[in-house]
C-alpha cells in the first residue's frame, strides 16, 4: 500500500465520474486562454514601421544581420513548438488518474539520448558556421568599392563626425549627431571614445559597435535608399544616456558633394544674427566648447578634453561642432527638433532638457543660482539666428 | 581534532568519519588553496597584460633590484624547509624542535617582509607609486596582497608557536602543523612564479619606446 | 586563549534569540538565508517596479534619470548577489546534509560566518541609499564610468566593498559545500547515487570556489584605482577599459550558471518525484550538469560581442557558446523523458517545474539567439538581452527556487502549503511573467536599448512598455498571494507527515521538521532514489512504511554547540569595509576604524579556533584538546 497522497482541495482523484466531464470543459477553457495568450503574445510586436526596428533593414550590413537572425528565429520557433509541445503533451497525457499504479520505471534509452544531443550539435555546429562566415564578410567593406572613412568620436553626451576626406580631394569636415553620406556607398567608421564608453548603433543601417577609449573600433555599413535613420548611443554613459541620439541622413551623391562644397563657407549673417556671432564668439563664451567657422583640429578637441579632464571646476568641455547646423533637422543629440522654440528652449535652461549635461554643467555662462543662463532673452534671440545661419 | 560537525554516528562510534578519508580540514586547505590560485592568476594575468603599456617611468629595468630580491626570494625558500622539519619534529613528538623550527619559519617568513617593506619603500622615494604608472599599480597590488599571504601566515605560525610553547602540539594533531605547512609551502610557490614573471621575465623592461612587447598569446588577441 | 571564553561562555541554548544569533545548525542557518533573501527579493521587486513605472509611459518624469540608474543597478545586484544565491543557499543549507545522511555540514561555524558576512553585506549596500549615493553605473560597472571624474561620490565604492563582503560570505559557503558533498555523505551514497540537487550544489560551488577570486581581483582593482589612484582601468593612466570586462565576465559567465544550476538541480527532484518515475537519463543530466560548468569558463566574452575584439575572437566565443546550448538542452529532454510514460501529479509544486522548463526553453532559445554573434551585434544592450535575463533567471531561477519552496515546505516547517493559493499563486506569476517580458523580445528588436530612463513616443515603443508594466502588477499580486500562503500555511497549514510527497530522497526518511540531530541511524544508501527503494521492498514484504525514523533523545547525540565567533568575525569583516568607504569630512575615522576591525577579525578567529567544544558542564567539554574548526 503507497502512502495516499496529501489531500488537496481539488482531488481529481477522488472525483466522480459524471464531474469529469466538467473538468474536461475547465481543462478546455484553460488551454484556450493559454493559447489566445501565447498566439497574442507573439503578435504584438510585429511592428516594422519604427524608425529603430533592426527588421526594417536598408543597407547590406543590417539585411545580412537580419537574415541570420529571421533565420534563426523559424529555427528556434519550430524548436520551441516541438519542445514545448511535447512538454505540454506529456503533462496532460500522462496525468495520473485514479487507479494509477506505478508507471514502468525507465532509467534512459541510450540511442535515445545520442540521437538528440548529436542531432542539436549538428544542427548547432550549422550555424555556427555561418555566423562564422557572415562575421568575416561584415568585418571590411567589400573589396574595391569607393569607401568613404569618417571617424566617430563618443562624448559625454552626444556624437563627433569627422570626415577625413569629404570629397575625394582631402575636404575635411567636422559635424555633429548628424552624419550625411551618400546613398550607396559603403561608409567605414572609425569609433572611438573621449571619456567612457558608448556605442554607435544605427539598427536600420548595421549591428553596434562600442566606442571604446584607448582603442580604434570600427564598423561599416551603406544606406540602399535615401532617407533619415535614427541611431542611439546603446551602452550606458552616464546620467544622459538615454539621450545621446544621432541620425544618419543618406542623400544622392550630388546632393551629398554639394553639401560638402558649402561646408566651412563665410555664412550670410543678417543683422541680429551678427550680434549673435557677437555673443556667441563673447558674453556667452560659446566659442571655448563650440567651433562654428570650420573644422575641429584634433589639437582642438585634444586641448578641450584635457581641459574638462583637468577638474570638476574647469570651464570646458569637448562640444558639438556647429559649422554646418542649420542643415541638420535636431540637434542636442538627436532628441530636440531644430527650430527657434527648441533653440531657446535648450540655451536658456539646458539642465531641464538633458539633465547632467555637461554645457550647463561647465560653461561659465551657466554658473547661476538656478542654472540658466546668464544672457537675457535678446541676446539669445540673437544667438538663435546666429546659429539659424550656420549652413 | 576531536569531533567534527555533521558526524553521523552517535557516541560509540568513530567520529573522525569522512567518505574519502581524507580529513575535513585538509580538504578545506586544499579548496582554499585552488580558490588562492584564480585569486593570484588574476593579478598575474593583470600584470602581464599590462607589461610595457606605462606611459611614463619609471620602468622595472630603471628600478628593480633583482639581486636583492633574489635573497630574499632565497631566504623565502629556506622557510620552506624550515616548515618542513617543524612537521618532521611534530610527527616525532620532538618538542623542542617543534618550537624551533616553527619560530625559525616565522622569523624567515619576517626577513623575507622585511626586505620587501624596505623595497616598496625604496621605489616609494625613487618615485614608483600605485598612482605612478600601470607598472607601479600591477607591482604594488600583486606583491602586496603576497606579503600579505606571507604575513597572515607568519601570524598562524607564531600562534603554533606559542600553543608549541604550552606543549600543545603534537603528533595527536599534526594536522594544525600539516595545514600552516600547506598554506606557506603554496605561498612560497606562489612567490616563485611572480618572482619569475616580474622580475626575471618582467625585470628588463624598459618603457613602450624601447620596443618591450608583451609576449604574443591569447591574451593579444583578447586585448 | 581560554580567557576570551571564559569572559563568555560558548553558548549551548536551543531557544531564544541568543540562540539564533549563535546557531550552528544547518537548518536554522537555512531558514536564516531563506527569509533574509526573500526580503531583499521583495525590495529588489519594488526596484523593479519603479522602473516599470518609469517606463510606463514615454517622456515620463516618475523619477530623475540619477534615481533611475540606480535602480536599475540595485535591482539587478540585490536580485543576483542577495535574493537568487541566498535562496539557492538557504536551499544548499537546509537539505544538502539532510540529502547526503549526515548531521551537519563539514564546518558548522563557518557555515553561520557565511550567513552573517552575507547579511552584513547586503545591508552594506544598502545603506547606501540613506546616503542618497546608491551605485548607479549597472550592475556590472563598466569602466570608466566607475572611474572618476565620472562617477563622484560613494556609489561604486559601496558596490564595490558590498561586493567584497558578499563574495566572503559566498566563499566561505562554497568551501563548506564542497567539503560536505565529497566528504559527508552517508555509506553507500557514491557519487553516482547522489541526488541531483546535491550533484548540482556540487558543481555550484566548485564554480563559486574559483569565479569569485577573479571578480574579487576586479573589485580590488577597481577600488585601487578610486581610493588610490591606480591605473588599471583608467585610461589617463594607461589603463584598458577591456581589463574590467574580461576580469568581470571570466567571473560572470560562471555566475550565471552559478545562479541556474541549483534550480536545475532542483527541478531534477521534483519532475521525478510528481512523475513517480526516476530521473531519465540520470548520469547524461549528472554529466551534462559537469559539461556546463566546465564549458561555462569558455564563454565569457559573447557578454562582449560589440567591443571589438575583432572577428577571430568573436568566433570563437560563437562557435564555443553555440555548443554549450547542448548540454543545457539535452537536460530539457531529459526533464521531458521523465515525465513521459509517467504519473504526473499536477499540484502546484510540479505546475512550477514545469513552468521552469517551459520558460527555460524561451530563455535558452533567445541565447542561442544572442550567441551568433553577428545578429548579436543588434541585440546587445537591448531590451532583447532583457528579455532573455529574465526569462532564463525570473522563469529559470525564480521559478526553480519556488518548485523548491513547495516541494520542502513541509520538511521545513511540517505544513502543507495551500494548494489553492499555490495554484493562484502560480499562474499569477507564469501569466504575469509572460505579459512583463515577452513583449520585451520585440522593444529590443525594434531598437530600444536597454538602461534608458525614457524614451520618445516615435519609436512605436509605447504600447509595449505599457504592457509589460501591466505585467509587472500581475506578478505584485501573485507575490502577494505566496506570501499570504506561507503565513497561513505556517500557522494553520494542514500536516505534513514525514513524506507527504512519496518522494526518493533521504530527507524524507526522517520527520518534518526534522529533529536537531536529522538522522539517529545512519542511513545505509542503497542506491540511487535510496527511499523509493526502501519503501517498495517494504511494501513487498508486506510492511509497508508509514513512519519516519524513529526519535532519540537528542542528549544522546553529539551535535556542534552554538557559538557567538562566526558573528563577531563577520561584524569585524564589515567594520573593515565601512573603514575603506569613509570619506571627507570623516576621513580621520579611516584607520581608527579599521585598525579595530583587524583586531575584531583576529580575536575572531582566534576565539573561533580554540573555544572549547562545549561550555563546562555540558555534553561535549572533555574535547578541549585546541584543533577545533
Amino acid at each position: 500500500m503507497r502512502l495516499a497522497p496529501p489531500r488537496t482541495r481539488i482531488d481529481a482523484n477522488k472525483i466522480k465520474v459524471k464531474d469529469r466531464a466538467g473538468l474536461r470543459k475547465i481543462r478546455i477553457s484553460q488551454i484556450s486562454v493559454m493559447v489566445l495568450l501565447i498566439v497574442g503574445l507573439l503578435s504584438v510586436g510585429c511592428d516594422y514601421n519604427s524608425h529603430m526596428t533592426t527588421w526594417g533593414t536598408a543597407g547590406p550590413v543590417a539585411e545580412k544581420q537580419a537574415l541570420l537572425f529571421n533565420v534563426l528565429l523559424w529555427v528556434m520557433v519550430v524548436v520551441f513548438v516541438l519542445v514545448e509541445g511535447a512538454l505540454l503533451y506529456a503533462a496532460i497525457k500522462f496525468r495520473r488518474k485514479p487507479g494509477d499504479g506505478l508507471p514502468k520505471q525507465v532509467h534512459g534509452n541510450t540511442p535515445l539520448e545520442i540521437t538528440w544531443t548529436v542531432i542539436p550539435t549538428i544542427l548547432i555546429l550549422a550555424l555556427g558556421v555561418w555566423s562564422v562566415q557572415t562575421l568575416f564578410e561584415l568585418d571590411k567593406p567589400p573589396a574595391g568599392s569607393d569607401v568613404l572613412e569618417v571617424t566617430a568620436t563618443g562624448h559625454q553626451w552626444w556624437f563627433e563626425f569627422e570626415y577625413p576626406d569629404a570629397d575625394g580631394n582631402g575636404t575635411f569636415v567636422t559635424t555633429a549627431n548628424e552624419l550625411k553620406v551618400p546613398v550607396g556607398r559603403p561608409v567605414h567608421v572609425n569609433l572611438l571614445s573621449d571619456d567612457v564608453l558608448h556605442s554607435f548603433w544605427i539598427p536600420r543601417l548595421a549591428g553596434k559597435v562600442d566606442m571604446v577609449p584607448t582603442r580604434n573600433n570600427h564598423l561599416w555599413f551603406q544606406a540602399d535608399e535615401s532617407g533619415v535613420f535614427h541611431g542611439q548611443c546603446a551602452e550606458l554613459c552616464g546620467r544622459a544616456h538615454a539621450l545621446m541620439k544621432f541620425r544618419v541622413q543618406a542623400v544622392p551623391e550630388d546632393e551629398y558633394l554639394a553639401w560638402v562644397a558649402g561646408f566651412g563657407k563665410e555664412p550670410v549673417l543678417s543683422a541680429q544674427a551678427a550680434q549673435g556671432q557677437l555673443v556667441f564668439n563673447g558674453e556667452g563664451g560659446c566659442v571655448v566648447c563650440h567651433s562654428a567657422t570650420g573644422p575641429d583640429s584634433p589639437a582642438t578637441v585634444d586641448a578641450r578634453v584635457q581641459g574638462f579632464l583637468s577638474g570638476l571646476e574647469s570651464p570646458v568641455a569637448p562640444g558639438p561642432n556647429l559649422t554646418d547646423l542649420a542643415t541638420r533637422g535636431t540637434f542636442a543629440a538627436g532628441i530636440l527638433d531644430l527650430n527657434r522654440e527648441n533653440l531657446r528652449k535648450w540655451i536658456t535652461d539646458p539642465e531641464s532638457v538633458k539633465s547632467g549635461n555637461h554645457m550647463s554643467g561647465r560653461a561659465t555662462v551657466y554658473q547661476t543660482p538656478d542654472g540658466t543662463t546668464k544672457l537675457n532673452q535678446k541676446q539669445v534671440s540673437n544667438v538663435i539666428e546666429y546659429l539659424l545661419s550656420l549652413k | 581534532m576531536a569531533h567534527v560537525g555533521g558526524q553521523l554516528p552517535t557516541s560509540d562510534v568513530d567520529h573522525t568519519y569522512t567518505t574519502t578519508g581524507i580529513n575535513h580540514r585538509k580538504l578545506l586547505m586544499w579548496v582554499f588553496l585552488g580558490s588562492d590560485c584564480l585569486f593570484f592568476g588574476s593579478l598575474i594575468a593583470t600584470y602581464m597584460v599590462y607589461r610595457g603599456q606605462s606611459l611614463v617611468g619609471p620602468y622595472p629595468i630603471d628600478i628593480l633590484d633583482i639581486p636583492l630580491t633574489t635573497i630574499s626570494t632565497f631566504v623565502l625558500l629556506c622557510s620552506s624547509f624550515a616548515m618542513v622539519q617543524a612537521l618532521a619534529a611534530t610527527n616525532k613528538n620532538d618538542q623542542k624542535g617543534i618550537q624551533i623550527w616553527l619560530l625559525l619559519t616565522a622569523f624567515m617568513g619576517a626577513i623575507f617582509i622585511g626586505f620587501q617593506v624596505y623595497e616598496f619603500n625604496a621605489f616609494r622615494l625613487e618615485g614608483l607609486l600605485v598612482s605612478t604608472n600601470l607598472f607601479g599599480s600591477t607591482f604594488f597590488t600583486l606583491t602586496g596582497f603576497h606579503g600579505a599571504h606571507v604575513s597572515l601566515g607568519i601570524v598562524w605560525l607564531m600562534v603554533l608557536f606559542f600553543v608549541a610553547r604550552k606543549g600543545k602540539v603534537g603528533p595527536h594533531n599534526a594536522l594544525d602543523v600539516e595545514l600552516c605547512g600547506l598554506y606557506w609551502h603554496f605561498v612560497d610557490i606562489v612567490w616563485i612564479v611572480i618572482f619569475t614573471l616580474l622580475y626575471l621575465v618582467g625585470g628588463f623592461d624598459a618603457g613602450p619606446v624601447a620596443g618591450v612587447l608583451t609576449e604574443p598569446s591569447l591574451l593579444s588577441l583578447l586585448a | 586563549m581560554a580567557t576570551i571564553t571564559e569572559v563568555l561562555e560558548r553558548p549551548a541554548n536551543a531557544t531564544g534569540l541568543w540562540s539564533w544569533i549563535t546557531t550552528v545548525d544547518h537548518k536554522r542557518i537555512g531558514i536564516l538565508y531563506g527569509v533574509t533573501a526573500f526580503i531583499f527579493f521583495l525590495v529588489a521587486g519594488i526596484e523593479a517596479g519603479i522602473i516599470r513605472m518609469q517606463l510606463a509611459v514615454p517622456e515620463n518624469g516618475l523619477v530623475s534619470p540619477d534615481v533611475y540608474n540606480q535602480m536599475f543597478t540595485m535591482h539587478a545586484t540585490a536580485m543576483i548577489f542577495m535574493a537568487i544565491m541566498p535562496l539557492s543557499a538557504a536551499f544548499f543549507n537546509f537539505i544538502i546534509p539532510l540529502a547526503i545522511g549526515a548531521r551537519d555540514v563539514a564546518f558548522p561555524r563557518l557555515n553561520a560566518f557565511s550567513y552573517w558576512s552575507f547579511l552584513f553585506g547586503a545591508l552594506l549596500i544598502h545603506s547606501s541609499f540613506l546616503f542618497q549615493q546608491a551605485p548607479d553605473a549597472g550592475w556590472f560597472s563598466y569602466a570608466p564610468l566607475t572611474e572618476e571624474p565620472y562617477s563622484i561620490g560613494k556609489g561604486i565604492d559601496f558596490w564595490a566593498l558590498g561586493l567584497q563582503v558578499l563574495g566572503v560570505a559566498s566563499l566561505a559557503a562554497a568551501f563548506n559545500f564542497v567539503v560536505t558533498i565529497i566528504n559527508l555523505r552517508a555509506p553507500g551514497m557514491t557519487m553516482m547515487r547522489m541526488p541531483l540537487f546535491v550533484w548540482m550544489t556540487f558543481v555550484t560551488s566548485i564554480l563559486l570556489v574559483l569565479a569569485f577570486p577573479v571578480i574579487t581581483v576586479g573589485l580590488i582593482e577597481l577600488t585601487m584605482d578610486r581610493s588610490f589612484g591606480a591605473h588599471f582601468f583608467n585610461t589617463v593612466g594607461g589603463g584598458d577599459p577591456l581589463m574590467w570586462q574580461h576580469l568581470f565576465w571570466i567571473f560572470g559567465h560562471p555566475e550565471v550558471y552559478i545562479l541556474i544550476l541549483p534550480a536545475m538541480g532542483i527541478v531534477s527532484e521534483v519532475i521525478p518525484t510528481f512523475s513517480r518515475k526516476p530521473l531519465f537519463g540520470y548520469p547524461v543530466v549528472v554529466f551534462s550538469g559537469i559539461v556546463i560548468g566546465i564549458m561555462g569558463w569558455a564563454v565569457w566574452s559573447h557578454h562582449m560581442f560589440t567591443v571589438g575584439l575583432g572577428p577571430v575572437a568573436n568566433s570563437v566565443f560563437t562557435i564555443t557558446t553555440m555548443l554549450i546550448a547542448v548540454p543545457t538542452g539535452v537536460k530539457i529532454f531529459n526533464w521531458i523523458g521523465t515525465m513521459w510514460g509517467g504519473s504526473i501529479k499536477l499540484n502546484t509544486c510540479m505546475l512550477y517545474a514545469i513552468g521552469f522548463v517551459a520558460l527555460f526553453i524561451v530563455g535558452g532559445l533567445s541565447g542561442v539567439s544572442h550567441a551568433v554573434s553577428p545578429s548579436d551585434a543588434q541585440q546587445q544592450d537591448t531590451y532583447y538581452i532583457v528579455a532573455h535575463i529574465h526569462y532564463v533567471l525570473f522563469g529559470g531561477a525564480i521559478f526553480g527556487i519556488f518548485t523548491g519552496i513547495y516541494y520542502w515546505f513541509p520538511k521545513v516547517t511540517g505544513k502543507l502549503l495551500d494548494e489553492t493559493l499555490g495554484k493562484i499563486n502560480f499562474w499569477l506569476l507564469f501569466i504575469g511573467m509572460n505579459i512583463t517580458f515577452f513583449p520585451m523580445h520585440y522593444l529590443g528588436m525594434n531598437g530600444m536599448p536597454r538602461r534608458i530612463y525614457t524614451y520618445s513616443t516615435e519609436y512605436g515603443w509605447d504600447f509595449l512598455n505599457l504592457l509589460a508594466t501591466a505585467g509587472y502588477f500581475v506578478l505584485f499580486v501573485g507575490i502577494l498571494v505566496f506570501i499570504v500562503n506561507v503565513v497561513i500555511s505556517y500557522k494553520n497549514g494542514k500536516e505534513a507527515g514525514h513524506d507527504p510527497w512519496d518522494a526518493p530522497g533521504l530527507e524524507w526518511t526522517i520527520s518534518s521538521p526534522p529533529p536537531s540531530y536529522n538522522f539517529a541511524q545512519v542511513p545505509q544508501v542503497l542506491g540511487q532514489d535510496h527511499y523509493w527503494i526502501v519503501k517498495r521492498q517494504a511494501e513487498a514484504a508486506g510492511n509497508p512504511i508509514t513512519k519516519p525514523e524513529p526519535f532519540v533523545d537528542p542528549e544522546t547525540i553529539h551535535m556542534p554547540n552554538p557559538s557567538y565567533w562566526p558573528i563577531f568575525t563577520a561584524f569585524g569583516l564589515l567594520l573593515l569595509a565601512v573603514s575603506f568607504l569613509i570619506e571627507f569630512p570623516w576621513q580621520y575615522l579611516k584607520f581608527p576604524i579599521a585598525i579595530p576591525a583587524g583586531i575584531i577579525i583576529f580575536i575572531g578567529v582566534m576565539g573561533w579556533s580554540f573555544e572549547p567544544a562545549a561550555p563546562e558542564g555540558h555534553h561535549g567539554d572533555d574535547h578541549s584538546d585546541g584543533g577545533h574548526h
